[in-house]
């Protein structure tokens, strides 16, 4: 969707502090900064699929009419990003995943955001900790976070009662509990896989393990992998073993692959899965695809019992070289401003109101935005399953961490992906792959600092 | 054919007065003037600028910063890249006599139906029109272990089939039979050079009285021998380069674990090191290593063509 | 078609004694066998094509589920995907590549490969041989140097790096085009001289025409490959707007296929429209195809 203001606005060139000042304080927006903002803006990587994107493009293009956005379609990979910010002649805004940020800073292919968070006004200390951690390199600032996924246990109830255990036994701190409850759900029928107890999810969620068991997989400082530490060892182990009851991961992918992830019949509502960790914006495709399922939401635990999750989301920066780094700035804040977050918010409760569905709230990496639509707009449903969903995602927003920010943040994430894969189809053991993995990890890590 | 033709456009010597053999030089360089240029701007200045970017590290953000042979000493040390030669060599050796024997089979087959020839030819090759992308996507699913096409066929036969695309043990032969399907090519190829063996031998080794397997040996294979080591010699410096299906396929935003491993094939491996990690001076080394391997391969196969292939009136 | 068939030796006629029965029945019946058996064949290498249309016209949960007919038959799959992504765009895109590229590949090689048919001057058979050599170059090799010099030009992002390198030739079909060439008589041209005609006129008016299969060929075969490419594509584009039809789909994938939103249906349906202009292309232009597949065998 491209989105382009009136050429003969532009061509006007007239300054309005005063009506714009006006209409930001009848908008609301009593704490921000209105910058002076015109010419065209390119931003890559956002696509607009949902109001609660396409509210609040429209919010900033009130506030900015002297700007020409131009949005590109869809989401693109690491390899796009990069070829645009390597280009000469990148786009003013770029949208990426937190976790890459750090690297592209490093490269000096991103701007230092000082400037414009002073600027434009925009108040780091109201995005939640996990979520600017990943953005701020050596103190810096080179990203406006945006969204904060956590993750959460979904639970199939109706497996679990066959089992004859309580949402209370299934607790995610005991690994021996958790490895009882695989064996005694996972069915399989003359090699085919019908139901699988406790999906570990690797390769993504190996961060999460390793901490669950006390370790991590890169120092706090950035610096250093700890890829092969006994902890992490451990928890592949554990992990992987848990494949063990359904014949491998072969059988296991071949099952996943049949279900119906974002359909009625979705593996939870088709009692094809016992539980899982997996990433909060589900509960929303459950709600709206099945809402009847026998489903149940818990914090996942680390090994001393204490909830602990998972963070990722996305976060704005600015290229370096980017032509037009004001207009640049002036819609980071206005997207990510806690008013911008809130009217996309209610946009979006209303839409589900009128549908008859629930609105389980959204998760903006805001804290204060998050309060206000959590405080104001989302109802209990009646469903309680998912209420108490919602209860458990807001719970957990602050247990999450983060991987702490490194300048080689692809290649470390592909070093044990790729050993966590290795080990999954059976070709080294665990402290082999991982052995191999922080070398090219740290290798790695080493050269992008020397850089 | 070709050398008579030859003679036909060069007949006579260069006559005429000098100013004319000028003028001849000149409007020559003119029509070559284009390849001239974009072999200059895309092929020789390339080619030396990715030698130099071997000896740097380079990110495209900022300028190559010279390392000497610390790229090469990497190449040497680093398992993914070995792992990526393995896998492209094993796909390559599977592979290319497979293609040619079974393209020379049907070749064969379609020589005795002389008539229909023409409908399954076209049947044949029109699979090999599919663009490489539109067959990794395909094939994606035409080899899934449980709902693939290919599977639910072996079942008709009481056979299991094995994990095509996720047991890393069978996904460099699935990428095979992958490749197969696309043989249309080099059938065509082998056919025409089939129908090109005069009949009058034939007739010679039947009045001798040689059975079909000797016939084969003796007068077939010698007079095709010419296009089969072409195809073979296309096909191995093809399969060393695969890069479109097995991107589709495994890699991209598809990291589908499975084939991290087993699929890393060279090319994408090298397109992974330049375009998602920036590294473009190691990836140069790479290509220059690649560049290497396929020319040594290409001469050892042209020396051996030389003893084996029989070229008529050669 | 006069120049191919000049080069194949025409078949001599068989002499064969009085059959007996037992010996043409024979015959049939090993005919027949191999009928069976290539029609076995043909099966098996149709079949994926038959499953890739028959499961584009499936309801999402129907696709994987074995049946040859689908029922009911799903032509909204089609409509979806064109509103789903930019394929218009798409399909605009890889046909302007595909046309300019494929005709600006046909005149420059045509034009490069005279040159060094007809024309004799001093180091032209080396500068041949410098041409056959650099077709054992990988991609590989040049492709960091050449992305990073229509990186200079500013030029990423547009589509004109993915056909303008075709304005140089290709040393492939400058190849295949010489080998033509060579076979025109020389009187043709020295009679065209002698009537006035400059090089150029020579080259437009007497040679091209006389190559037109030749040129035919080159043309389907350049546009094939374009019309499929997805490197080039893939690392100089990353405006979804400008994207080719085969770059389109690897989004596709990514988007609806694992780990996305598991809409293979459309994946399907938009591989589907990909592949069928070229079979359509292939039909009609079968002759240059085959033949230039063939040639490319027997000359080389």
């Amino acid at each position: 969707m491209d989105r382009h203001a009136d050429d003969h606005e532009k061509g006007a060139r007239v300054r309005r502090p005063l009506a714009a000042l006006l209409l930001a304080a009848s908008l609301g927006l009593a704490t921000a900064q209105q910058m002076e903002a015109s010419g065209a803006l390119r931003v890559l990587g956002f696509g607009v699929p949902d109001e609660i994107a396409s509210v609040r493009v429209e919010r900033f293009e009130e506030l900015y009419p002297d700007v020409e956005l131009q949005l590109t379609e869809g989401a693109i990979d690491q390899q796009q990003l990069l070829t645009a910010i390597a280009s000469g002649n990148p786009p003013e805004v770029v949208y990426l995943n937190r976790d890459d940020l750090s690297t592209y800073a490093r490269r000096g292919a991103l701007q230092p955001l000082d400037q414009c968070v002073e600027q434009a006004g925009i108040d780091m200390g109201q995005f939640r900790p996990a979520a600017v951690q990943p953005v701020t390199l050596d103190g810096t600032v080179y990203g406006v976070p945006e969204f904060n996924n956590i993750v959460l246990l979904i639970v199939n109830t109706a497996a679990l009662e066959e089992a004859g255990m309580s949402l209370e036994d299934l607790d995610t701190s005991d690994w021996d509990a958790i490895a009882r409850f695989n064996e005694q759900l996972t069915a399989v029928d003359g090699g085919n896989v019908t139901r699988f107890g406790f999906d570990p999810k690797l390769p993504e969620f190996f961060p999460l393990w390793v901490r669950a068991n006390g370790g991590q997989l890169v120092s706090d400082d950035g610096r250093t992998a700890l890829l092969d530490s006994p902890e992490a060892v451990e928890a592949l182990e554990f992990a992987v073993g848990l494949h063990e009851a359904a014949g491998g991961r072969g059988p296991f992918i071949a099952f996943r692959d049949t279900w119906d992830f974002f359909g009625a019949n979705n593996q939870v509502a088709a009692n094809q899965v016992g539980a899982w960790p997996m990433e909060q914006w589900y509960v929303n495709v459950l709600v709206e695809s099945s809402p009847d399922a026998p489903v149940a939401f818990a914090p996942f635990r680390d090994r001393r019992g204490n909830v602990l999750s998972f963070a990722t989301g996305s976060a704005w920066a600015i290229p370096t070289g980017a032509a037009n780094p004001d207009a640049a700035c002036a819609f980071m804040a206005a997207m990510t401003h806690q008013d911008t977050w809130y009217a996309a918010a209610q946009e979006r409760a209303r839409l589900r109101a009128e549908s008859g569905t629930t609105y389980t709230g959204t998760y903006t990496g805001n804290l204060a935005a998050d309060e206000r639509i959590f405080g104001e707009l989302v109802q209990p449903s009646g469903n309680e399953a998912f209420d108490r969903g919602v209860e458990v995602i807001l719970e957990v927003q602050d247990a999450a961490f983060s991987i702490p920010a490194n300048p080689a943040g692809a290649e470390v994430r592909q070093a044990w992906t790729d050993a966590v894969n290795r080990v999954l189809n059976g070709e080294q053991s665990a402290a082999e792959a991982l052995a191999q993995a922080q070398q090219e990890a740290q290798s790695a890590l080493d050269e992008a600092w020397e850089r | 054919m070709g050398a008579v033709a030859q003679g036909a456009l060069r007949a006579r010597p260069a006559a005429g007065p000098s100013g004319l053999r000028r003028a001849e030089a000149r409007a020559g360089w003119a029509f070559i003037a284009p390849w001239a240029v974009g072999c200059l701007v895309f092929t020789a200045v390339p080619m030396v600028t990715s030698l130099y970017l071997s000896f740097t590290e380079y990110d495209v953000l900022r300028p190559p910063r010279p390392v000497g042979l610390e790229n090469y000493r990497d190449m040497l040390v680093d398992p993914r890249l070995r792992l990526a030669l393995w896998n492209s060599f094993f796909y390559t050796a599977l592979y290319v006599p497979l293609s040619v024997a079974l393209a020379l089979g049907l070749a064969l087959l379609l020589e005795r139906v002389t008539r229909a020839a023409g409908f399954f030819r076209t049947a044949f090759y029109v699979p090999s029109l599919t663009p490489t992308v539109a067959v990794g996507a395909l094939f994606l699913w035409v080899l899934n272990p449980s709902v693939g096409i290919l599977n639910r066929a072996l079942a008709l036969f009481g056979v299991d089939g094995p994990g095509w695309t996720t047991d890393p043990a069978w996904i460099k032969p699935g990428l095979v039979v992958m490749s197969l399907w696309s043989l249309g090519g080099t059938i065509v190829i082998l056919y025409a050079a089939l129908k090109n063996v005069p009949r009058d031998l034939y007739e010679a080794a039947r009045i001798e009285g040689a059975s079909g397997w000797a016939e084969f040996r003796h007068v077939t294979l010698p007079m095709i021998s010419g296009a089969v080591f072409f195809v073979l010699i296309v096909n191995t410096i093809a399969a060393l380069q695969v890069f479109d299906e097995v991107y589709t396929m495994y890699f991209g935003q598809m990291d589908s674990g499975a084939g991290s491993s087993a699929a890393l094939f060279y090319v994408v491996y090298l397109f992974r090191q330049a375009f998602e990690f920036l590294n473009m001076g190691y990836a140069s080394a790479m290509a220059w290593l690649l560049f290497v391997v396929i020319l040594v391969i290409t001469l050892v196969q042209l020396r051996v063509s030389r003893r084996w292939v029989y070229y008529e009136g050669r | 078609m006069a120049l191919a068939e000049a080069s194949v030796p025409r078949r001599q006629v068989a002499t064969y004694a009085v059959e007996r029965p037992e010996r043409r029945v024979g015959r049939m019946a090993s005919r027949l066998f191999f009928l069976v058996l290539l029609a076995g064949v043909t099966v098996v290498f149709l079949a994926p094509l038959a499953w890739l249309v028959s499961a584009s016209l499936k309801t999402r949960s129907q696709v994987f589920n074995g049946e040859w007919v689908p029922d009911p038959v799903m032509w909204s799959n089609y409509v979806d995907v064109w509103r789903a992504a930019p394929v218009l765009s798409w399909l605009q895109n890889s046909l302007v590549v595909g046309l300019l590229g494929a005709v600006a590949v046909t005149l420059s090689s045509a034009a490069v490969a005279f040159g060094f048919a007809y024309f004799r001057f001093r180091g032209r058979d080396v500068l041949f041989g410098l041409v056959l050599a650099t077709m054992m170059l990988p991609g590989a090799v040049t492709m960091i140097p050449v992305y990073l010099i229509w990186n200079e030009l500013g030029l990423v992002n547009t589509l004109v790096p993915l056909w303008a390198g075709n304005l140089f030739g290709s040393v492939f079909y400058v190849f295949l085009l010489r080998q033509f060439y060579l076979g025109l008589p020389r009187d043709l041209f020295d009679a065209a001289r002698i009537d006035g005609a400059n090089y150029l006129q020579m080259w437009w008016r007497v040679a091209l025409p006389l190559t037109r299969t030749a040129l035919i060929v080159v043309f389907v075969f350049e546009f094939k490959a374009l019309w499929t490419d997805l490197l080039k594509p893939l690392i100089y584009l990353y405006d979804t707007a400008l994207f080719t039809m085969p770059r389109g789909i690897k989004t596709l994938i990514d988007r609806f296929g694992q780990g996305g939103e598991m809409q293979w249906e459309l994946v399907l349906a938009a591989t589907t429209v990909l592949t069928v202009p070229l079979i359509a292309l292939f039909f009609f232009a079968q002759r240059y195809f085959i033949e230039g597949i063939a040639t490319t065998g027997t000359k080389g």
